[in-house]
């Protein structure tokens, strides 16, 4: 409700610290993770660095940065940002039924449905011309890949049966 | 001399080199027309496809791609006011008009003649700068080494899309990727979570495969209705005797400019051919065409892009810092194939070197002869439905970032990468900072831990060596210059 309530640009400005905030969190994190490794001997560091401190460095320049960034933010709105579309959110899933596919079935199984559903969605209605696109492409890199550059693939239900 | 002369004449007379570089010319054409397909997409997809090749054939590929795709951005440019890659994105402005008003050939080929004569240029540039370069970087220790790679990343304010801030902060990020696996000195594991997989480092291919292609997917996606119109092309003309008189100046210019911001570490054809573009308007006793179709804008444009590439190769060669997105792959693919960037190339490896130098002039010659006979046939690639051709972008991507290692964590990290690339590119951040500082990551750590050693742990020593500290005040001006022009010149005022 008080979101709502609040006038448009307030809740434009909420969303605009997404980024740095988001930036700040993780900078963070890296400095606590960082400040768990190990620490090197005397005697094998010497007067360079330990582990940790370049990781730190680098966090607390970045922490600054965004602090401008910020300060950017606050002076100028940067353009607001269009909602994502079916197509990319569904291409964003693809990857994680491939992800599926490549560990339960095969990799080659997990390429060809991703192409198939990624043409459909992204416009192309002709199932035959997907399928096409979606079978003879692996297929092709796949007989490249293993007669001309001599790559072994993960095996898997198909691979299983080429390889034996 | 003489090695550098027999090193590049080998290649002309390579019956097996020359039809590699026409083959991977047709591709390079092919993947700079196909909007969002650029140079450096293209180049991280043919990277796993060069494995086996000999290192000067599978550099001759990379390099080869660079400069034809840079060319036939233009293509799409002048035809279809859409610019297959974006350091076309200038060539618009004048070419598509022109098109419009009926003379498409023409500034076709006004395109092609500047984009060759400034792909040359850069070339006996790079032949000439980079081995002088090379004698001057043979004395460099690790605080000169440090400097020069903080100049790098400082440089990279100023890289392709986004803010200063925001790619400076792309680039850190990228450093610190490179800290993730075993530290060099100690062996103390950093970031690794506990998977051995990331003992030795992220891998630089699927990262880049990730960064740039399955990022560039995904930002494609949002394009699925968009309907493109070609215009329709005659045959591609070479520019008249009074076209030349016109333009010859503005080539010369631009190849010189196109040719110095290449050299800039983490610089590119992009911001060559805006500048390129806006110093042709300046120049030009005909200022009211520019934006109506003006053969000045599209040469401007033109020349300088295609003379980046050849400038970007200098550092990339000689420091091992490379000047944009496309050369950043290409210094990967130096490194997979044994050839460490830096001076010692040029005394170790002189010849392969020169061979690589001669492969890019041969390509700067064979897209010419494209470009005059084959444009109309490209454009037509150019309408090739995105429905058909991203999803074999994505096997191409997933498959080639499995080939390098042959492991299936190198497929996810693509995958991963993809996303947070499109994520940062959505919040505009550019991915190419994060590219560039993944590769200057390992070099400025490594450079930093030998510098405290060599001074016992006085890192102010770092500012007493004065190219070190030259290249720091460089680095300096290139991050606060502007800031504080900008603070002087509102004080004036």
């Amino acid at each position: 409700m008080p979101l709502i309530r609040a006038s448009k640009g307030k809740i434009m400005q909420k969303k605009l610290y997404i980024v740095p905030i988001f930036l700040t969190f993780f900078s963070v994190a890296v400095i606590l993770i960082s400040l768990q490794l190990d620490i090197s001997p005397e005697m094998i560091v010497g007067d360079s660095m330990q582990a940790r401190t370049f990781p730190i460095f680098l966090m607390a320049v970045n922490l600054i940065l965004i602090a401008v960034l910020s300060l950017q933010f606050y002076k100028n709105y940067p353009k607001r940002i269009e909602l994502e579309h079916f197509p990319t959110w569904f291409s964003m899933f693809l990857f994680l039924l491939f992800y599926f596919l490549t560990v339960t079935t095969d990799m080659f199984i997990g390429i060809t449905v991703c192409m198939f559903l990624m043409g459909y969605t992204w416009g192309e209605k002709r199932l035959w011309v997907n399928a096409c696109n979606a079978i003879a492409t692996p297929g092709l890199i796949f007989i490249l890949f293993d007669y001309v550059l001599r790559i072994r693939f993960p095996r898997g239900l198909l691979t299983n049966l080429y390889y034996g | 001399m003489e090695v550098a002369i027999s090193a590049m004449a080998s290649v002309f007379m390579d019956p097996y080199l020359i039809g590699l570089i026409f083959a991977t010319t047709i591709l390079g054409v092919i993947i700079g027309v196909l909007p969002g397909l650029g140079a450096t997409t293209g180049a991280a997809l043919l990277l796993p496809f060069t494995l086996t090749m000999e290192p000067v054939q599978a550099i001759a590929v990379l390099s080869t791609i660079y400069v034809s795709a840079t060319f036939a951005g233009s293509i799409t440019a002048i035809l279809i006011n859409t610019p297959g890659t974006s350091a076309s994105a200038a060539t618009t402005f004048d070419g598509y008009p022109l098109a419009k008003k009926g003379e498409a050939g023409r500034a076709l080929g006004i395109a092609v003649v500047s984009s060759t004569v400034g792909g040359v240029f850069s070339v006996i540039v790079l032949c000439i700068a980079a081995p002088l370069l090379a004698r001057v970087a043979y004395e460099f220790r690790p605080p000169e080494y440090f400097a020069l790679t903080i100049f790098g990343l400082s440089m990279l304010a100023s890289i392709s899309a986004g803010g200063a801030v925001k790619n400076l902060i792309g680039g850190i990020f990228g450093v610190w990727l490179s800290t993730i696996g075993a530290e060099r000195v100690t062996a103390i594991e950093r970031f690794m979570f506990g998977n051995y997989n990331l003992y030795e480092g992220l891998s630089f291919v699927p990262v880049f495969i990730g960064l740039f292609a399955i990022s560039e997917l995904l930002v494609q996606s949002k394009t699925v209705n968009k309907v493109m119109e070609i215009i329709a092309l005659k045959a591609v003309k070479l520019p008249s005797k009074e076209d030349y008189k016109r333009i010859w100046k503005t080539i010369l210019r631009s190849c010189g400019i196109g040719t110095f911001i290449g050299i800039l570490p983490a610089e590119g054809a992009t911001i060559a051919s805006m500048i390129g573009y806006s110093e042709a308007k300046r120049w030009s006793k005909n200022k009211e065409e520019f934006g109506k179709g003006s053969i000045e804008g599209i040469a401007g444009a033109e020349a300088a892009n295609n003379a980046a590439t050849g400038g970007a190769m200098v550092p990339t060669m000689v420091l091992g810092i490379p000047g944009s997105g496309t050369t950043a792959i290409i210094l990967v693919g130096l490194m997979v194939h044994g050839l460490r960037p830096g001076a010692y190339l040029f005394t170790e490896q002189v010849e392969k070197v020169y061979q690589i130098f001669g492969s890019m002039l041969m390509a700067n010659l064979m897209f010419m002869a494209m470009g005059l006979y084959a444009a109309k046939l490209f454009a037509r690639i150019s309408l090739v439905p995105i429905s058909i051709l991203w999803p074999i972008v994505f096997a191409l991507s997933v498959i080639g970032a499995y080939a390098l290692q042959q492991s299936l964590l190198d497929v996810w990290i693509a995958l991963i990468f993809g996303v947070l690339g499109y994520f940062a590119r959505r919040h505009g951040f550019a991915v190419a900072p994060i590219a560039v500082g993944l590769i200057l990551g390992e070099m400025v750590e490594t450079n930093l831990q030998h510098s405290l050693k060599m001074y016992d742990g006085a890192w102010w020593m770092i500012l007493a060596q004065p190219l070190a500290a030259f290249f720091l005040f460089l680095a300096f001006l290139g991050l606060c210059g502007p800031y504080i022009y900008k603070l002087i010149t509102t004080q004036k005022s």
